[in-house]
């Protein structure tokens, strides 16, 4: 291998480039992301796109409607599997919620700079996929005029949730991180929100932007506070990114179930969150960069980076699919042996090699540097990926659940029309939101992208020679 | 950047080092020579000192393992805070043969059958089952065996053995290879498909060395376990060397505040997330409560071992977690010194959790009643005192003697900074925010 000689991808490895192609200043950053937001009309795709979107919105809100009216019996629901897609639907949307923090806080801390070009992007996704995360619980309880009493509310009742419960550290675990997420989001949009509306050139515009930047003036000051702030909130939202998901993961692994109570759940869910996260905003960031001119900001290199973490969270990801399947037989314990063998070789086989072809096999590509700078590779991968997160967690809830203690109860869990409806209808609120916030808000961090461009290093400009 | 020219005499151990070596061997031959009277003196077949030995060995090999990490994380990241101290952990790494070599003791258990009816095993009670659960753990013959579990050991060694080489290697190479990157290229490489193998062995050994010591017990979480130590011991260690030999006008100007800061920072993060392991484990176990499961942390909460248990939760999570959370503490090598020794130290405390307890649990369990049953309960012998005395100390204390004589004559035969790496510039010329 020392033989080879070096391509300059390689010595790009060792010596990086910068990280925005074509060396724009900084007027020509504020023009091409701000720009966006004053464009009179987006592309045509957006608005196919948005049609698309309000339609599978429009399903949702037909099938949550009708759940409300007629219950909770016309999901797939039954006994032994209590637990059947809203579930499922809700694990999946807040793993997708995992990568905006991870990239904004835990990147942070990290000191890696490419995160500038796609936390934005990634947080704004991370707060829609938990609005639909949160939307399946809520709708779970039956009565939702009663979701209320999810939260330690004092009443005259003097009803209190099930402290031991995991599924009320949900509600906490998942407030706070919608909470959190949601002020790290909005906070270091405030410098860009305040650039679009000195740029505003409506009333209208220069109102509704004026309002949210909350008076920035960029004052050094104003930075100073700021800069102090992404910091706290970083280190305050690492440990978040670890506890959302564990807990989650805490809701299975607490129970008795056979398949569900094993101790690895926490980092493996985690692992498992941002490589699903990670997966979504691949899947989200090739057409936006597209779409609206973004390529050199969110270059072929942030996108390599994305698929390097979205090759290690896999491989994670396989080590407790190996250690899980090694424990089984190891525990001597006849049950646990057989959720796993029915797992792999049971009704739901189909299911199970789905998810660990997704998930381990297909990103094995991205060993590879051609292929995973490549966008006709990445794609099909990143959305296969999704899909096999998805399954996850459908293996995890519905083969332990359909075959329980009492085999007199087994049988196989058919969805109906409604859950896959519903479960298509989420992505209509994901997409929803997701248009509009890329239509009307700065979905790259401009000040934060500006802060990597060379200019901004008194050293200047050219890459540092004779290292 | 300037072109740096560092001064050679700054990254060349010389006299420090051979008399590193010289004083360690002697203190680490001194102690196991105590050690092993000790042990004798005991009159129990060696059983007490094999327990120690156990503990002294996985934490040499802990801050071994810790080592292969540190490199190969640095490599598949890119990093460039780190590139004064890699090779540091690189001549860490470079101990495996020694680490092998101190792990032959331990074949004395392994093969001979002394205590196989009472015990089922001087160590490891699968070599000879017996007693409730023997055929539960018959039923894991096929892996826990002698001779899958000397081949495995074997294989782990050999895999260990070989990435230390080739990094060690390839590091050198870089050294007087100029303007060349290709070995620092190839570095790059091979990390990451080492990584796994690397978590593989890893894990396995846990299963092997640590967790087998109660064959009936399992925990998938537990290889994570082992490894978040591994890794506290390698930042500590690395600080401490640091220190050690910044205190002999060594690697003075290469390595500052700021990069103390940040082995301060994975410090507190692996502390951080050592304690969500051992939650993680611990919740789900006591949640669930399921006897096959529960007994494993039975043990550890009954006589003598309860207050074991809440000094490892104080002294090795709380303590230092609100220890180590300041900027200034990370920042300054004086405090930082202080929580790597700690951590260290915390870390044995760790591994003496995990092992000890095995050695006083009763051989057939105790027979109480528990709501008005009689049970018998995996716990240890009624009326054991706790096994803390000098074996305790002085085994662990001589295997890292020898292991730090060890790195010491590595260290001697070379500069102890990787002084042509391609990142080294910036390595110098990094702060934090």
């Amino acid at each position: 291998m020392a033989k080879a000689e070096l391509t300059q991808l390689d010595v790009e490895a060792i010596y990086p480039a910068n990280l925005i192609e074509g060396d724009p200043s900084f007027t020509q950053v504020t023009q091409e992301v701000a720009g966006i937001t004053e464009w009179p009309k987006p592309p045509r795709a957006w608005y196919i796109a948005f049609a698309i979107a309000l339609t599978l919105l429009g399903i949702l809100g037909a099938c949550l409607t009708y759940l409300v009216v007629t219950g909770v019996g016309v999901w797939g629901n039954n006994q032994p599997v209590a637990w059947g897609w809203p579930i499922v639907n809700f694990v999946f949307w807040v793993g997708i919620g995992h990568a905006g923090t991870l990239i904004s806080a835990v990147l942070f801390l990290f000191r890696q700079d490419w995160r500038t070009s796609i936390n934005r992007f990634a947080e704004a996704m991370t707060i829609f996929a938990v609005a639909c995360a949160g939307l399946f619980p809520a709708v779970h309880v039956g009565r939702i005029w009663f979701a209320y009493w999810l939260f330690p509310i004092p009443n005259q009742m003097s009803m209190w949730p099930n402290f031991r419960s995991p599924l009320l550290w949900d509600v906490f675990a998942v407030s706070t991180y919608a909470t959190v997420s949601l002020l790290f989001w909005y906070m270091g949009m405030i410098p860009d929100l305040a650039t679009i509306r000195d740029r505003a050139n409506t009333k209208i515009r220069r109102m509704a932007y004026g309002v949210f930047s909350l008076g920035w003036s960029g004052s050094n000051r104003h930075w100073h506070r700021y800069e102090r702030a992404y910091l706290l909130l970083a280190a305050l939202a690492t440990p978040l990114v670890l506890s959302v998901h564990s807990v989650v993961s805490f809701d299975f692994a607490v129970a008795q179930t056979p398949g569900w109570h094993t101790t690895i759940f926490p980092p493996y869910f985690v692992a498992g969150a941002v490589f699903s996260g990670f997966a979504m905003v691949v899947t989200l960031m090739v057409p936006a960069r597209q779409f609206f001119g973004l390529k050199h900001i969110v270059t072929m290199r942030h996108l390599e980076n994305m698929n390097k973490v979205i090759l290690t969270t896999g491989m994670i990801v396989g080590y407790a699919y190996m250690t899980e399947f090694f424990m089984a037989w190891y525990s001597g314990n006849q049950y646990e042996a057989f959720a796993f063998v029915n797992r792999a070789f049971g009704p739901y086989a189909w299911a199970y090699w789905t998810m660990v072809s997704c998930n381990v096999l297909f990103p094995q590509l991205f060993w590879f540097r051609k292929l995973r700078r490549n966008l006709w590779v990445m794609y099909p991968i990143v959305l296969l990926v999704n899909v096999g997160m998805w399954f996850e967690r459908f293996v995890i809830t519905v083969t332990s659940l359909s075959r329980d203690f009492v085999p007199s109860s087994w049988q196989y869990f058919k969805p109906t029309a409604i859950d896959m409806l519903t479960f298509l209808g989420s992505f209509g609120l994901f997409a929803t939101l997701f248009l509009l916030f890329v239509r009307f808000l700065p979905m790259i961090a401009v000040a934060e992208v500006k802060t990597v461009l060379p200019t901004a290093h008194a050293h200047g400009h050219k890459k540092e020679e004779g290292e | 950047m300037e072109n740096h020219t560092i001064d050679p005499a700054t990254y060349t151990l010389g006299e420090h080092g051979a008399r590193l070596k010289r004083n360690a061997t002697s203190v680490g031959v001194l102690a196991l020579a105590i050690s092993a009277y000790l042990g004798f003196a005991e009159g129990d077949a060696w059983r007490h000192f094999f327990h120690d030995y156990l503990l002294g060995y996985t934490f040499v090999l802990s801050i071994a393992l810790g080592s292969v990490f540190f490199v190969l994380i640095q490599h598949i990241t890119g990093s460039f805070w780190s590139t004064t101290v890699r090779r540091v952990a690189e001549t860490v790494m470079a101990q495996f043969p020694l680490v092998m070599l101190m792990g032959l003791p331990l074949l004395y258990p392994l093969l001979s059958h002394v205590g196989q009816d009472e015990f089922g095993g001087l160590l490891w009670p699968w070599l000879h089952p017996h007693g409730a659960h023997a055929s539960l753990i018959e039923g894991k013959h096929a892996f826990l065996n002698v001779s899958f579990f000397l081949i495995r050991q074997v294989f782990y060694f050999g895999v260990w053995i070989l990435m230390a080489r080739y990094f060690n290697k390839k590091s050198v190479e870089q050294d007087n290879s100029g303007d060349d990157v290709r070995p620092t290229f190839a570095m790059r490489k091979v990390a990451a498909p080492s990584m796994i193998l690397f978590a593989i062995t890893l894990t396995a050994a846990s299963f092997d060395l640590l967790m087998s010591l109660d064959p009936a017990w399992f925990s998938t979480i537990f290889g994570v376990y082992y490894f978040s130590g591994c890794v506290i011991a390698i930042f500590a260690f690395l600080a401490i060397t640091m220190d050690w030999l910044q205190d002999r006008n060594l690697m003075v100007g290469v390595f500052n505040q700021e990069h103390y800061h940040d082995l301060g920072k994975f410090l507190f993060a692996f502390v951080f997330f050592w304690g969500y392991i051992a939650f993680s484990q611990f919740m789900l176990l006591w949640y669930a409560d399921i006897p096959e499961e529960t007994g494993w942390y039975l043990l550890r909460q009954s006589d003598p071992w309860t207050n074991v248990s809440w000094a490892l939760l104080i002294l090795t999570f709380v303590i230092p977690f609100l220890g180590l959370l300041s900027r200034h503490v990370k920042r300054s090598r004086k405090t930082l010194k202080f929580w790597a020794w700690y951590m260290l130290v915390a870390h044995l405390f760790d591994l003496y959790y995990l092992i000890l307890p095995q050695f006083t649990k009763a051989a057939n369990g105790v027979d109480i009643m528990v709501d008005g049953k009689m049970q018998n309960i995996p716990i240890a012998e009624p009326g054991t005192s706790l096994p803390l005395g000098a074996m305790e100390v002085l085994i662990p204390v001589g295997l890292f003697c020898l292991f730090v004589a060890g790195v010491a004559s590595t260290a001697g035969k070379r500069p102890l900074l990787a002084k042509n790496d391609p990142l080294l510039p910036k390595c110098l010329g990094f702060h934090n925010i």
